[in-house]
């Protein structure tokens, strides 16, 4: 039975959040579409922080000023979301996705797939930074190679804006930091020494095609066809609304009709796309295109 | 398959001979609670919880839980139902009262994972009906507070059985009152049902305990009944579920429950399912610390 007869004076309790504070990520959200949960609010605040030192700005109040109404605003929430996201790029970085991936958005395509004639799944790491997300979903499919995907070829495409990124990503090397979430069996099969770095193995690294690619290039997007999943994560934060939704309707377009669309941890298209649905997976969730067949509910 | 007959299996349940009574002390604040909320007297309400050192030390250990919107840490009741208000109070009281019937161990669901999951619903339940506009959210905190109750019972009169039922739902990954229903014949939402009928809850709480699997046979207050199921569902697929992973993909639009609360609420059609969900996520590590906090199994 529960007892709490031995607990005699409650834990001291946190400080509640400031309003301001609130009020900061709810901007957050609805410009950037990126939500801070009430867990990860003291590490908001944190950052606020960091660029208040920097702007020599005082209060949380004053600090919402300057994303809302000053002329800098753009520019700074910019630098807030660079700090928001900052250090998130690593190996197998959101675990609960991947599995999803493994266990249900995988075997959803194989089934819709058996219906075509080529037994190939197309992926997409679109925003692919220094290489870290595309070589782990190589990682993943390897895997499943003897199993679900026996008999199947993929390819995953990873493009970047940035030129250096890609340079890095194409050497695949990597240390401690990004390779922090890499367990023991995957360092010994997917990965080489290299001094205090590791090396992907060159089967991880032959299934990734990378190349720079700006989203708001329209023919080079357009290009991007046929696809079963697009992970997009912490790249549509930096767009305003209307070149969101043009990039949006871009993975619309590249999609295949049973093709996935992943986010970033907490990133949301609410109110950006009625094309995409979001489906929830075991702590996870994604979005799927919308039938537009169907008449809206 | 159930080595005795559904029939036998519901005579046990309807005896819930096994099942502990409401501990003594408790009973007198639960009947004194279930006034309407304006002629209830704070210092009755003081005294009432203060007879009991146990549910003292919860109710404060709750009230000055983030999750309950305290404004400062407050180390005495009167402090507690003077910041928070009578409405929020009673539910702290009522939260920790009916902790206090949870069994002490389980070789199938962890007790602590039962609790996790009815506080998490509890709190989704609170936090989504306002946002669709109820009129009272704090009914809907009780109602997802025990909507799960037949999962106690289970676990008293039927520990073996519930455990075999159990471990199917872990290991093919699948709905617990779906293993229940192919191992039992019967689900956590018949034996519930006994059981709130003996407590005699309300008829609306009858329900939603009855029916939170299978809301189309909802007859009373449906927008409740629709809103839990949903909030259960939610929190079964972000991580404050039965303890194990549910492998399926879910569309909220597409489930009976959905299209039963958007009779009743309009503003669903727009409603942002993903903003809900990040904030579930930011519950989860407080709804875990503050069940260890409060369930601590002899």
């Amino acid at each position: 039975m529960g007892s709490a007869a031995s607990v005699k004076k409650p834990e001291p309790a946190l400080a509640p959040p400031d309003p301001q504070l609130l009020r900061i990520r709810d901007l957050v959200y609805q410009v950037a579409g990126i939500f801070q949960p009430d867990n990860k609010l003291r590490l908001l605040d944190d950052r606020c922080s960091k660029r208040m030192q920097v702007l020599g700005v005082g209060s949380l109040r004053e600090y919402y000023e300057c994303l809302t109404v000053k002329p800098i605003r753009q520019a700074e929430l910019v630098a807030l979301l660079n700090e928001i996201t900052i250090g998130e790029t690593c190996f197998f970085r959101n675990q609960p996705q991947l599995e999803a991936l493994r266990n249900i958005v995988i075997p959803q395509i194989l089934e819709a797939r058996v219906k075509l004639p080529l037994r190939h799944l197309r992926l997409w790491s679109a925003a692919c930074s220094t290489g870290e997300e595309p070589y782990t979903l190589s990682m993943l499919l390897l895997e499943e190679s003897a199993g679900r995907l026996k008999g199947w070829t993929f390819e995953i495409l990873a493009t970047d804006l940035n030129e250096r990124s890609i340079a890095q990503a194409k050497h695949g090397i990597y240390g401690d930091y990004s390779t922090r979430n890499v367990t023991s069996y995957f360092r010994q099969k997917y990965f080489m020494e290299r001094g205090e770095n590791l090396h992907v193995r060159p089967e991880v690294q032959a299934h990734v095609n990378f190349s720079r690619l700006n989203f708001l290039d329209d023919a080079r997007m357009a290009f991007m066809k046929g696809l079963d999943l697009i992970m997009c994560c912490n790249a549509l934060i930096y767009f305003d609304g209307a070149s969101k939704r043009r990039v949006i309707q871009h993975f619309y377009n590249n999609l295949l009709p049973h093709g996935y669309l992943f986010l970033g941890h907490s990133e949301s298209l609410y109110g950006v796309s009625d094309d995409f649905r979001l489906v929830h997976l075991p702590s996870a969730t994604a979005y799927m295109k919308r039938d537009k067949r169907v008449v809206a509910r | 398959m159930a080595e005795e007959p559904k029939e036998t299996l519901r005579k046990r349940l309807g005896g819930l001979e096994q099942m502990p009574s409401i501990p003594v002390a408790l009973a007198p604040l639960l009947r004194y609670l279930e006034q309407p909320l304006e002629s209830l007297d704070v210092q009755q309400v003081v005294d009432l919880i203060s007879a009991d050192k146990s549910l003292t030390a919860q109710c404060l250990h709750m009230a000055n839980s983030p999750l309950f919107g305290r404004s400062q840490t407050t180390d005495s009741i009167r402090g507690a139902v003077l910041a928070l208000g009578m409405q929020r109070m009673r539910d702290i009281a009522i939260s920790c009262s009916v902790l206090q019937i949870t069994p002490n161990g389980s070789a199938s669901l962890d007790p602590t994972v039962f609790w996790e999951h009815s506080m998490g619903c509890a709190l989704v339940c609170r936090r989504f009906a306002k946002r669709v506009g109820f009129k009272n959210p704090e009914k809907a905190y009780l109602a997802g507070l025990l909507h799960d109750l037949g999962i106690l019972v289970n676990l008293w009169v039927l520990p073996k059985e519930f455990g075999a039922a159990f471990e199917l739902a872990r290991t093919r990954h699948i709905p617990l009152h779906e293993a229940e229903c192919s191992t039992l014949g019967l689900t956590h939402c018949d034996s519930g049902r006994m059981l709130a009928e003996q407590w005699q809850l309300t008829p609306e709480l009858i329900e939603i305990i009855s029916f939170h699997h299978d809301v189309k046979n909802g007859t009373s207050d449906r927008a409740n009944l629709a809103l839990v199921s949903l909030s259960d569902l939610l929190c079964r697929m972000s991580g404050l579920g039965h303890g194990f992973v549910e492998e399926r993909q879910i569309d909220f639009l597409d489930e009976p429950a959905f299209a039963l609360l958007s009779q009743e609420c309009p503003s669903l059609k727009a409603f942002d399912w993903a903003r809900l969900t990040f904030e579930l996520e930011g519950y989860v590590d407080e709804v875990h610390r503050l069940v260890a906090l409060l369930y601590r199994p002899k």
